[in-house]
């Protein structure tokens, strides 16, 4: 009973950590250090260390500022995405209406809302695969697309992927190689397998899209819902690969519908159709 | 009331009653949090390791993970240099103190 109890509040603690902006390393080895006492001890986590969420906030308290990697800064980027003013029409149904975002060097824009709003719509506008019927993207640097699907082929090796994304980006051969199986590993993958893309797991082919999406470097990063078929600790990597990648000066723009990180994002674009109009995405308080 | 007063000195030093225990002897968290506990100086675990976090990263303490003979691997104190002095000076410090609050005190006591 008190295992059971003790595991899950452990996960919410390693949770809570993450959101505390506590930097992943740290986390773990707080998580480890406090499953040791209460194995020592016998004890309830709720009884002696109380709620997850307070006990992580204390933590991070003690560990003072500037210690996690995620520490929101002011995005003193150049701008690298602008959407003005794009509406689409599917036929008679309005998807997208008058929609402006900008991204800058070194920020993550989440576009969220319900199934069917446009979100990957808007997306693919901004890759450039889709014209808008009114409006303008402006773009600075180059684009690397996740699509949500698809963008795998069933009869290459990842290695094989990699190169020819590589190739396309100015890459050596070696050089995709060898980048493509680093991110690979940075989520938990061990892209030297050699197996045919079409009998990877689904989650595997995400993790195959993202890393191509990724090589090479691009500005900036359009990525449409990347981490379907995720276990949860691959969800968290990827989570953190991506502050990586803002920290780093890319600009990146994620669709998703889980709303549980957008804390750790700079801009919100809502665009569920009663939400307040799709205008400059708001900007979440910094934690 | 007499609890919440008690638990607020505490507050004041468990900083320092955790260094103290750390210089006698390198320990692990529950090894200390039994210590406090036999000492009467008890407090949760969600108190204890938070201010263990505190004298890390202020350089009185360090940490290092060991795998002890059985059980997982545990995060091992150890006191530094600099933690030496800041106990040895907060000691007199604290000595003064508790000396000044006695002396206001015992009138009181012995009226």
């Amino acid at each position: 009973m008190i295992e059971a109890h003790n595991n899950q509040w452990l996960a919410a603690l390693a949770v809570e950590l993450r959101r505390c902006g506590v930097a992943p390393d740290l986390a773990h080895h707080v998580v480890h250090e406090v499953a040791t006492h209460l194995r020592d001890s016998g004890e309830a986590a709720s009884q002696v260390f109380g709620t997850p969420a307070a006990y992580a906030a204390a933590v991070a308290d003690s560990l003072g500022p500037s210690t996690g990697i995620y520490q929101a800064r002011r995005p003193t980027g150049q701008v690298r995405l602008a959407v003005r003013g794009v509406s689409k029409r599917y036929g008679r149904r309005s998807v997208l209406r008058n929609v402006d975002l900008t991204v800058r060097a070194g920020e993550i824009a989440a576009i969220v809302g319900a199934n069917g709003c446009g979100k990957s719509t808007l997306l693919r506008i901004c890759a450039g695969i889709l014209s808008p019927d009114s409006g303008e993207v402006f773009i600075d640097g180059r684009i690397g697309y996740c699509p949500q699907e698809g963008g795998t082929y069933d009869f290459l090796l990842p290695d094989e992927h990699f190169v020819l994304v590589g190739a396309g980006r100015g890459m050596s051969r070696d050089q995709a190689v060898s980048d493509g199986r680093r991110q690979a590993g940075h989520l938990g993958w061990d892209a030297r397998e050699r197996v045919l893309a079409r009998h990877l797991s689904g989650g595997t082919r995400q993790k195959l899209n993202l890393v191509m999406s990724s090589l090479g470097d691009p500005e900036i990063l359009l990525l449409d819902e990347p981490y379907q078929g995720f276990d949860r600790g691959t969800y968290l990597d990827f989570w953190d690969q991506l502050w990586e990648w803002r920290n780093a000066g890319r600009a990146i723009v994620v669709v998703t519908h889980l709303l549980n990180h957008l804390d750790r994002v700079d801009t919100v674009l809502d665009l569920t159709p009663s939400a307040p109009v799709t205008g400059v995405g708001q900007r979440r308080a910094e934690p | 009331m007499e609890q919440e007063r008690r638990s607020q000195w505490l507050r004041g030093v468990l900083d320092l009653c955790v260094l103290a225990m750390v210089a006698e002897q390198e320990s692990y968290g529950y090894q200390l949090a039994q210590r406090l506990e036999r000492a009467g100086l008890g407090v949760p675990g969600g108190t204890l390791y938070p201010v263990l976090l505190r004298l890390q990263r202020t350089g009185l303490v360090e940490a290092q993970w060991r795998e002890s003979g059985s059980g997982p691997a545990r995060k091992y104190y150890r006191i530094t240099a600099a933690g030496v002095r800041m106990l040895r000076q907060a000691s007199l410090e604290w000595t003064e103190f508790v000396g000044q609050v006695e002396l206001v005190l015992r009138k009181v006591a012995t009226r």
